[in-house]
């Protein structure tokens, strides 16, 4: 039996695109790898602390890889981490069998009470 | 962060109660819905087709290709308007065998799209995966 888990690194990951700003940022490196200057540029509404962090979070989540280069940091999205969809679909499909269990077990248990 | 690339996922989970009544928790709509979805209308017949609202965003459908009551059910699988797996694209069987008065359910979703293939512009996976991301919280 396989106990229902979570996907640290998929949880992080959807955490990490649920901000507008952050993914703004992903559509930047999605094909080409982009400067932190760059970055801060395209989003120039934005402080680059504000900016920064969000890197880093996207980083931290393994959407995005960073290179650095003398005290340049350049960013592009990282093609592993974008094709979680097994990952996620085996998170829905333990999940919701997990429920199913409960609910027919359940029903089994009351149907078994009215029989004794 | 993936680990398995086979385009394969294999679920088991034992479950106590017979295949009977897991067997009506697959292919009725009404109990269907308790354990997926938030809506479902299901025609649970060779050949029937399935529409299932997954989290008031996605649309999962496809058709039953065997229904083998309550032993063995077979259905294609997508999701409308995603643009790696639409419906008809994927597979999921799912057995169900009697153990001691329990049953073991063993679900294989295949034919899941490959590294080459998944690799979708990025508005797409953008705005696909912030809906799952918004979705997700439900539990």
């Amino acid at each position: 039996m396989q106990a229902p888990t979570r996907d640290a690194s998929i949880e992080a990951a959807m955490n990490a695109i649920a901000n507008p700003r952050r993914r703004q940022i992903l559509r930047l490196v999605w094909d080409a790898e982009r400067s932190a200057g760059e970055i801060a540029a395209t989003i120039d509404d934005v402080s680059w602390p504000a900016v920064s962090q969000n890197l880093r979070l996207l980083k931290d989540s393994g959407l995005i890889t960073e290179r650095r280069h003398g005290t340049h940091r350049y960013y592009r999205a990282d093609r592993r981490a974008l094709g979680p969809l097994e990952a996620v679909l085996r998170q829905m499909w333990t999940r919701d069998l997990g429920l199913l269990r409960d609910l027919a077990e359940q029903e089994a248990r009351s149907r078994k009470k009215r029989h004794d | 962060m993936i680990e398995d690339l086979t385009g394969v996922i294999e679920i088991t989970q034992r479950i106590e109660a017979s295949p009977e009544i897991v067997f009506a928790y697959l292919t009725d709509s009404q109990r269907f819905v308790r354990w997926m979805g938030v809506g479902a209308e299901l025609d649970a017949r060779p050949g029937g087709r399935y529409r299932i609202d997954v989290d008031g965003v996605h649309i999962a459908s496809g058709a039953y290709e065997i229904i083998d009551p309550p032993r063995r059910l077979v259905m294609s699988w997508g999701w409308e308007g995603h643009p790696t797996v639409p419906p008809g694209s994927t597979t999921v069987e799912i057995t169900l065998t009697s153990d001691r008065g329990a049953t073991v359910l063993k679900l294989r979703h295949i034919g899941l799209p490959g590294e080459g293939e998944r690799r979708t512009h990025a508005e797409g996976w953008v705005q696909y995966m912030s809906q799952l991301a918004a979705a997700g919280g439900r539990d």
